[in-house]
């Protein structure tokens, strides 16, 4: 039974691996107390969808798409890399804004724990 | 014939302006006064002006702005609306000397937001009565609501505050339902215009947003609705909570909330929801004025029950007009000539007789401090003047011949009789024996119980609105068939509504 | 005369390059703004307020071009369609543009005398570069016909709006503006993942191109994924019952003008993001959308009625505000998912509405705070006697939000119940009333504090009216929220036939 569910899923195993890394790091987001661990694991569901993206952009036996002598299509879709890296950058500007939010707020409260800074209020 | 004019705007603006003015430059007590009696008679002036042409058949429009499209401010001043304003412009002159008088010892910030905010609501009346559909009757209904407000906690006392408070509650309640006609009407019509055989008898047949025709229970929905949102105002019982507790506020407020304008505003909300929205003909054929009918018994009943028991001469005071202005809506709802004569009549009949009563109240306990019914021994002899006005309005209200208020009665009977409904005239009856009771022994405890302590007639400022009042009371119990006088214009305006009909 | 200005208008409005201007001057603007505090510091503010000046008047041409041509497209570099980026000016776009263009010039003019106490010195630029950059960031949000770059304006949005908030350095500002972050990322996320999605479905990005081709998917669970996506998405960015938690505080403890742009504009991001999803899913008959639909509606009513019970029970003055945010933005949903004509038309008509509503709000109330650095209605009592024309404006403006006729707030509320009975549902025209009365008690409180009780705390008694370059613009907007209430009927002639296309392209 479960053997061939599995083999079902083999053709989108990258779809898969994705929706668990996104749990994985809603997971995170959601349960864990310090914020750093927050952070990480909305780190972790940027690298889900990121992932997803760029495995939607291939193409069964296609070449890099990067044109040069011997290139032959198919070539993969060169569109969601392009679209992944803006993606990038815009987490990489949410992250270390994030980050520079714990240090002030650590410099504020003395620490990062969700719990106790719930309780300063 | 319609003619567009800018009077009804005109009359509007000067009560606006006189606000304005007061409370700019109001802390200066002989601006303040000087705005305040100037504006009253210009207004007068200004709605006055408009009777001849009105009772001649003229209808006066004058369309402001449309701010959703097809609806928007405008005014259409018809004979109805313009008794309204009539009356309570009357009776603002009064207020406004009697207020000069009564406020004379309050400091300046004090009487300036009074005197402001009370040429505020003045202006939200004839706004009210003058206003050419729904929408804007609406508007000037809650900016009613929303100025009454500052007066009702003019003490700043925890007791106002409190007062005030549930007069929100009540009446922002009352605007809530009254909203939600407005929509209702809106969708079923399509228009919120008056002036037509009723707006939703037009609608009716075919509506414009595809509704096809109304069904009963519709029509019923917005009748109740649009009735009981007017009622918070009107203080039909079970909503008249906020009336006994608004007795708070000074004297001239009391005034404006059971004569001028607010609980006036409600009747004359449930008028228009009556004659101009639903039209005679087809309430004629839905039924739902007895149900209101009814309303207005248990009003008119309990009402005067529970004035009974009041020993306080303002709660007593307050409770009556729960019970009088009732009278307007069974009236009403009997749906015959006779009684659209008194349902209209009755404005000027129960406000200038309760505007009495309420001036000589605030004068005794501005004189004396006396606010109990038991403390009135013997009073009639030391302020003469007064108590021989609130014994003209008293017997008014009994409904003693030659005077107002057995014009109202008379007339409801006949009207009662014409449309065989015996028992709203046994009512009628049981209503004036009931007011007997309740006022005849304040007047005898005023004339004929030895006297205590030291009181004497209030100064001219305050002693000349009562005899005036009282004045009043005799005048319209008395002048039916001269033209131009009140009972007249009530009369026309009767026959141009029903005349609609027949046409 | 007329002739002649009405030609030269309509030559002004041909130059095709209007719409990318209308982006690139805000982030341009934003871009440089540093520099200049390098070499003149003093300039920053009235630099700031040129560049949105400019902005708002590069709207008009657009605007005008739009009443006489209807929507028109721009395609940067020239690239067709569906290749190229797009940006589109259609009736949506220039609600949202509009109203950028009309708050943003009175909110940065407010913020120089404002910003100068309530930011730390040092963080100044950042904090018009970071007000600009939201700016452009709606405005390129509205225009963009792109799913992607809808995804990178809201980005732009999003994050300088998380770091506004936090901009004025209070120590409950930081922790609401991490929690603000967190939920915006994860929205984006999952916008982005639905970006992702519908891309690998269609091959395009291009809104309008993606909407005619995904009618012939047979792919139902990948569509109602990204459907899914995007809804929750934007919900969470517009702060729609129940994933409004992370709103309350952190507008109320951004500064005033930030609050004002938050709480105004930015949630409409959301919206407009809805609307978009709407746009593009409309053709779909795999997916029900009256089942979307009648979510919406529900979650929208439900936020009409939480926000404003939440509400009641505030005593912090933004606190209220923020709040009735919530309320304002569920019935601007409600009226979209009621999906007939006329509720359409309200909640377009709201959304403009309210934004400047609020605006005004947040900037009087950040005005009263500004000079007695006060914030609860307890403290506060009295203070209309000592800064009157402030408090005039704030309650005129809490009239307008209650939506007393005929200031802007009533037109809105008046279609959408309208259009509630239109639908045949008056339980939600009946909501919208019950709505306006509950936000009648509060708004009642706050006047009842400012005009009717005794003044109790010295700062209070000894208040001043704020600067003219404060009291200006906040009056300016009051004014108008009773001016666009009362000429109300010009953009619902404007949007009608906008709200009369889009449901025709459902059907």
């Amino acid at each position: 039974m479960l053997p061939e569910m599995l083999l079902e899923l083999r053709p989108n195993l990258d779809y898969a691996a994705v929706v668990v890394l996104f749990c994985i790091g809603l997971y995170a987001v959601i349960v864990k107390n310090n914020l750093i661990k927050k952070l990480l694991g909305l780190n972790i569901m940027e690298t889900a969808v990121f992932a997803f993206i760029v495995t939607s952009g291939m193409v069964e036996g296609g070449a890099p798409p990067v044109l040069g002598p011997g290139v032959m299509p198919p070539l993969a879709s060169p569109l969601p890399h392009a679209l992944i890296l803006t993606g990038i950058v815009v987490a990489l500007a949410t992250t270390a804004l994030a980050l520079a939010l714990i240090i002030r707020i650590y410099l504020q409260h003395g620490t990062i724990e969700a719990d106790q800074l719930r309780e300063l209020d | 014939m319609e003619i567009v004019d800018p009077r009804p705007l005109l009359a509007l603006g000067i009560s606006l302006a006189c606000a304005l003015l007061v409370f700019a430059t109001g802390r200066h007590y002989g601006r303040r006064v000087l705005w305040s009696m100037g504006a009253a008679l210009l207004k007068f002036g200004v709605v006055i002006s408009l009777l001849p042409g009105a009772m001649a058949g003229e209808v006066y429009l004058f369309r402001l702005v449309e701010f959703p499209p097809g609806v928007g401010i405008g005014f259409r001043v018809d004979l109805m609306g313009l008794f309204f304003a009539l009356v309570s412009s009357t009776l603002w002159i009064f207020t406004t000397i009697y207020a000069i008088g009564y406020m004379r010892g309050e400091a300046d910030r004090a009487q300036v937001r009074f005197f402001g905010f009370f040429a505020l609501c003045v202006a939200a009346t004839v706004g009210i009565a003058f206003a050419e559909n729904l929408l804007t009757l609406f508007i000037f209904y809650e900016l009613l609501t929303v100025c009454t407000y500052p007066l009702v906690i003019h003490k700043e006392t925890p007791a106002a505050l409190k007062a005030g408070r549930k007069y929100l509650i009540y009446t922002l309640g009352g605007g809530g339902l009254v909203l939600l006609g407005l929509v209702l009407v809106q969708h079923a019509a399509g228009t919120l215009s008056f002036g037509q055989t009723g707006l939703l008898a037009a609608g009716a047949h075919d509506g414009p947003l595809g509704g096809g025709p109304l069904g009963g229970g519709q029509l019923g929905l917005i009748f109740a609705v649009l009735v009981l949102g007017f009622g918070v105002k009107a203080a039909v019982m079970p909503l008249h909570g906020w009336l006994p507790s608004a007795m708070v506020a000074p004297t001239p407020v009391s005034a404006l909330l059971h004569a001028v304008a607010v609980v006036k505003a409600g009747a004359f909300g449930i008028l228009r929801v009556i004659y101009d929205i639903f039209g005679l003909e087809l309430l004629a054929q839905l039924n739902f004025t007895q149900a209101l009918a009814w309303l207005a018994v248990v009003s008119i009943i309990g009402g005067s029950l529970l004035a009974w028991r009041q020993v306080n001469l303002k709660r007593r005071l307050a409770y009556s007009t729960v019970s009088q202005v009732s009278y307007i809506l069974l009236a009403a709802s009997l749906l015959n000539p006779t009684a659209t004569v008194v349902a209209i009549m009755h404005l000027a009949n129960q406000g200038f007789a309760k505007i009495t009563m309420f001036f000589v109240a605030g004068a005794i306990e501005q004189g004396s401090g006396r606010t109990e019914i038991n403390q009135l021994d013997g009073i009639g002899r030391q302020m003469p003047w007064s108590l021989a006005a609130f014994t003209v309005a008293a017997l008014s209200f009994i409904g003693v011949p030659l005077l107002a208020g057995f014009l109202t009665k008379w007339l409801v009977i006949l009207g009662a009789l014409e449309g065989e409904a015996w028992w709203f005239a046994a009512v009628m009856v049981i209503s004036g024996l009931l007011n007997a009771v309740y006022w005849l022994p304040v007047v005898y405890r005023a004339y004929f119980r030895p006297v205590t302590g030291v009181v004497a007639d209030p100064g001219w400022l305050l002693r000349g609105p009562i005899i005036a009042c009282a004045a009043f009371v005799v005048l319209l119990g008395t002048t039916a068939h001269f033209h131009l006088l009140p009972f007249s214009v009530a009369s026309e305006a009767a026959r141009v509504i029903w005349a609609e009909v027949a046409n | 005369m007329a002739a002649a200005l009405t030609v030269s208008w309509s030559a002004l409005a041909a130059w095709p390059h209007w719409l990318i201007v209308l982006i690139l001057l805000p982030l341009g603007g934003a871009v440089l703004t540093p520099a200049l505090y390098a070499l003149q510091r003093r300039l920053v503010p009235w630099w700031a307020l040129l560049v949105a000046g400019l902005t708002a008047l590069t709207v008009l041409p657009l605007l005008w071009r739009l009443a006489h041509e209807g929507p028109f497209s721009y395609l940067p570099g020239g690239w067709a369609r569906p290749y190229g980026v797009e940006l589109r000016f259609d009736e949506f776009a220039a609600l949202l543009a509009a109203a950028v263009a009309l708050l943003a010039p009175p909110v940065l003019l407010f913020s120089r005398r404002y910003a100068a106490r309530a930011v730390p010195a040092g963080r100044l630029p950042f904090y018009y570069t970071l007000l600009l950059l939201n700016l452009g960031g709606l405005l390129g949000l509205a225009i963009t016909a792109d799913l992607f770059n809808l995804f990178v304006f809201l980005e732009v949005v999003s994050l300088s709006a998380y770091a506004l908030v936090a901009v004025g350095g209070r120590p409950v500002a930081e922790l609401a503006a991490f929690k603000y972050l967190l939920m915006g990322a994860i929205s984006s996320l999952l916008i982005l993942l639905a970006v992702g999605i519908l891309f690998a479905l269609t091959g395009s990005l291009n809104m309008a191109d993606v909407a005619q081709r995904l009618p012939a998917l047979a792919t139902p669970a990948a569509l109602t994924l990204a459907a899914a996506a995007l809804l929750v998405g934007f919900m969470l960015k517009a702060a729609l019952f129940p994933l409004h938690n992370w709103l309350p505080e952190a507008h109320a403890s951004a500064p005033g003008a930030v609050s004002a742009v938050l709480s105004g504009l930015v949630v409409k991001a959301g919206i407009i993001g809805l609307v978009r999803t709407y746009q593009l899913f409309a053709g779909v008959e795999l997916l029900d959308t009256a089942n979307l639909g009648a979510i919406l509606v529900w979650l929208g009513a439900a936020s009409v009625v939480m926000g404003s019970f939440f509400a009641v029970f505030q005593h912090d003055l933004k606190l209220m505000l923020a709040y009735s945010t919530i309320t304002n933005i569920g019935y601007i949903v409600m009226g979209w998912a009621l999906a007939s004509p006329q509720a359409m038309l309200g909640a377009s008509l709201h959304l403009f509405n309210h934004a400047l509503i609020k605006t005004t709000l947040f900037l009087a109330a950040g005005a009263l705070i500004y000079r007695t650095g006060l914030r609860t209605l307890e403290e506060l009592r009295g203070i209309g006697r000592t800064m009157p024309l402030n408090c005039a404006a704030l309650a005129l403006g809490a009239l307008a939000i209650v939506g007393v006729p005929p200031t802007a707030g009533f037109v809105g509320k008046w279609f959408i119940a309208l259009g509630a009975l239109q639908a045949g549902r008056p339980f939600f025209a009946l909501v919208v009333v019950f709505g306006a009365l509950l936000a009648a008690v509060y708004y009642v409180r706050i006047i009842n504090a400012f005009y009717f009780r005794e003044p109790e705390q010295k700062a209070v008694v000894t208040a001043r009216e704020v600067p003219w370059s404060m009291l200006a613009p906040v009056l300016l907007l009051a004014l108008l929220c009773l001016g666009i209430g009362l000429l109300a009927r010009l953009p619902v002639e404007f949007l009608e036939p906008a709200v009369a296309r889009l449901l025709d392209g459902r059907s």
